[in-house]
């Protein structure tokens, strides 16, 4: 597997993860919320959808559904398809709200470590009957007919070889910039340390990703690393493959799940919210009906999981009941306690840290009798760093976020603007 | 809010100019026989009580049931027995926001001002019914949304003005003292635009001079039509200040009037004399 293949499926995979930590985030890093149960959300919208999107009668499955959804709005073409496919994520999303309203309104009331325990009770009991009730969803043996959307389009081939490399290359490489400038200007903020880090973390970087792949595999390599959208493998004339696609989808996913809670949490809904999670009583002593502000908050977080559990099945092309083990929701927990609790961007740090580490260390080359040494030195070194962060830094790499209602500018006497 | 009030469009968003005391100057609260009890101890042994527009003192020994009788008013606790009436409104067993939203808002004897959240912040959450404070006002945001947002925005900085806190609008609340916390409570109820306000202890280990300075405003803010009753155990205080006194004792209302009746009632200096710790 080339260099960038295995970036592009650690992306995908982090982009995936960041979106389902950027619900738990609203949960508990905004209202305070500590839902240990999250991951059943995850589960819910990969099975809702995939059921919902899946076509009838599919072989070796016995369970409820599916639906077609895409097949059903396929007459209009691909984009009908692609709109079946979404109307199908939204009835995921939709189906894990719902169950997190009724998993709220019980425990919400109660004293909020209530929610924490339950949750995770519900969350393991949800695991099990999806498991053992085969006439739901296919119990052990999961689901492998899952829709992946577009899937026919791919590879996307523009025409030429020639012109497949120039326009995906360009936009590879664009991505390159953007991410370069982006890193330079949030490190230069950091001071020297900052330069120091970025100093040391480009070359390696560079060296392994471009210089090493090159000495071994020659200009092919080169090329793919360099114009990483473009797949020259891709079909005759070369193009964009599938899993690019589908880390193209899950950065857009994660876009908007980013822009959605951003907008609710820098609003006077958001300062509720916080009020919430510093201390309840205040904001109900001041009127505010904070029952219905954490429902609200634990469906919006849901929903956001169960998207990433959409976008997790076409990514893994199978689901099945193991997959999600309440393990899943411990990791996303030490994501935004790493990256910087009520802190989205740091969310995202802490997952790409998080399953950089697990996932990366698989290209370190050990002979076989190690490996399994190897897998748990994995989570050991997770679990240091995790422990040298709450040593340090309790309030994670980034730490809380600053928030800012923007309005047109009027006058700015007395306080200030940036609230 | 209360139905003696003229109606505002958006409540506590636009500051109402108009005097909060209904005309005929009505009791604003009526207290009718409230019982509370924690497991054996009977905090609250049927208080009764009727709070008129003004400023009325609320004294008695530590442990004689004043927060738990504010506790009972605003929500916090359930009363075992016994019925509360702001102006007409039944609100006994209310949920606190409810009692909130009808106009009565109380601030806590320990200072709970929201640490990690700004001065500023901690002041803008307390307008009622804001438009971006839904979900859906938060995400579509319209013309009302910046326009409430610049009033509320105008209004706390204006009663930090007032308060002398605006210097730490940026600060966030948990680097306040001690005496900064109980002003920034009383701000923040305030914005709520209530028609009386419960303060428990606003005076407690506050230097003389902010007390004075709390006195003074408060005062200012009866001026204005805003009715309060305030919890305070050092007597010489409530005696100077208050228009009219309650004492407490043992969990029920032992005397009622005005300062000097009841400095020279005999039961109250029993009480006070005799009794706990002062
Ligand atoms: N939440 C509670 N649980 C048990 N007992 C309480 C509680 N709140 C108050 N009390 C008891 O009720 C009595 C009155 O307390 P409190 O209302 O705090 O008095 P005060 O404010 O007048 O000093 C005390 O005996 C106190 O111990
Ligand atoms: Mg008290």
């Amino acid at each position: 597997m080339a260099v960038a293949d295995f970036i592009i499926s650690l992306l995908t995979f982090i982009a995936i993860y960041s979106l389902f930590g950027i619900g738990l985030n609203l949960k508990f890093g905004f209202t305070g919320l500590i839902d240990f149960g999250h991951v059943a959300y995850f589960m819910i919208g990969a099975y809702v959808t995939v059921v919902l999107t899946m076509p009838a009668g599919a072989a070796g499955y016995s369970g409820i559904g599916g639906f077609a959804l895409p097949e059903l709005f396929g007459v209009l073409g691909p984009i009908g398809s692609l709109f079946g496919w979404l109307l199908g994520v939204l009835g995921g999303m939709i189906a894990a709200a719902l169950v997190s309203l009724a998993v709220g309104v019980p425990t919400l009331r109660l004293r909020e470590d209530y929610l924490a325990i339950t949750a995770l009770g519900i969350a393991t009991i949800l695991t099990t009957v999806v498991n053992d009730e085969e006439w739901l969803f296919n119990g052990p043996f999961g689901i492998n007919t899952v829709h992946a959307p577009l899937r026919d389009v791919f590879p996307l081939s523009l025409g030429s070889f020639t012109l497949n490399m120039a326009v995906f290359g360009i936009l590879s490489l664009a991505a390159f910039g953007l991410t370069g400038y982006w890193l330079a200007r949030a490190f230069r903020r950091q001071g020297r340390r900052g330069k120091l880090v970025l100093g040391v973390l480009v070359p390696l970087v560079a060296v392994w990703y471009f210089v090493l792949p090159t000495l071994s595999d020659g200009m092919v390599e080169l090329t793919r690393n360099t114009l990483w959208l473009f797949d020259p493998t891709a079909g005759p004339k070369g193009g964009m493959d599938y899993d690019r696609f589908v880390l193209l989808l899950s950065v857009a996913a994660l876009g908007g799940g980013y822009w959605l809670v951003e907008r609710t949490i820098n609003s006077p809904y958001g300062r509720v919210l916080r009020a919430i999670r510093e201390d309840e009583d205040v904001p109900r002593a001041l009127g505010k009906e904070t029952f219905q502000y954490k429902l609200q908050a634990l469906m919006l977080g849901s929903a956001l999981a169960g998207a990433a559990g959409a976008l997790w099945a076409i990514n893994i092309g199978f689901i099945a009941p193991d997959q999600f083990a309440a393990t899943i929701t411990f990791y996303a927990f030490t994501a935004v306690i790493v990256g910087g609790t009520a802190n989205n961007k740091g969310v995202i740090l802490g997952t790409a840290f998080f399953w950089g580490i697990r996932n990366g260390t698989r290209f370190i080359d050990v002979p076989s009798q190690y490996s399994i040494q190897l897998a748990a030195s994995r989570l050991m070194l997770i679990g240091v760093v995790l422990i040298l962060i709450l040593y340090y830094r309790p309030e994670g790499l980034l730490g809380e976020q600053d928030y800012d209602i923007p309005l047109p500018s009027r006058d700015s006497s007395g306080g200030t603007d940036d609230v | 809010m209360s139905e003696q009030n003229t109606p505002t469009p958006t409540p506590g968003v636009t500051p109402t100019d108009s005097p909060k005391i209904g005309d005929d100057g009505d009791p604003i609260l009526r207290i009718e026989g409230i019982t509370k009890q924690f497991g054996g101890i009977t905090a609250l042994d049927g208080v009764d009580l009727t709070v008129d527009p003004g400023i009325t003192g609320l004294i008695g020994p530590n442990g004689a049931g004043k927060t738990t009788l504010f506790n009972c008013l605003t929500g916090f606790h359930k009363p075992d027995d016994g019925r509360v009436h702001l102006y007409e409104t039944d609100i006994t067993g209310k949920e606190p926001p409810a009692i909130a939203q009808q106009g009565m808002v109380r601030t806590f004897q320990i200072p709970r001002e929201l640490a990690d959240m700004t001065v500023f912040e901690n002041l803008l959450l307390a307008p009622m019914n804001q438009h971006g404070e839904r979900l859906r006002g938060a995400w579509i945001r319209g013309d009302q949304f910046v326009e409430e947002e610049q009033v509320i925005r105008d209004r706390a900085r204006e009663i930090a003005v007032f308060f002398e806190i605006d210097h730490l609008l940026d600060e966030p609340a948990g680097s306040l003292s001690g005496g900064q916390r109980k002003l920034l409570e009383i701000a923040r109820a305030l914005l709520t635009d209530p028609d009386i306000v419960l303060l428990d202890e606003p005076l407690a280990g506050v230097n003389p001079t902010l007390e004075q300075k709390i006195l003074g405003r408060i005062e200012a803010l009866v001026e204005d039509g805003y009715s309060f009753l305030l919890i305070e155990h050092d007597i010489d205080l409530i005696m100077d200040n208050c228009e009219r006194v309650v004492v407490m004792h043992q969990g029920a209302v032992l005397t009622t009037g005005a300062p000097e009746a009841v400095q020279s009632d005999e039961r109250v200096i029993e009480a006070y004399l005799g009794g706990d710790d002062v």
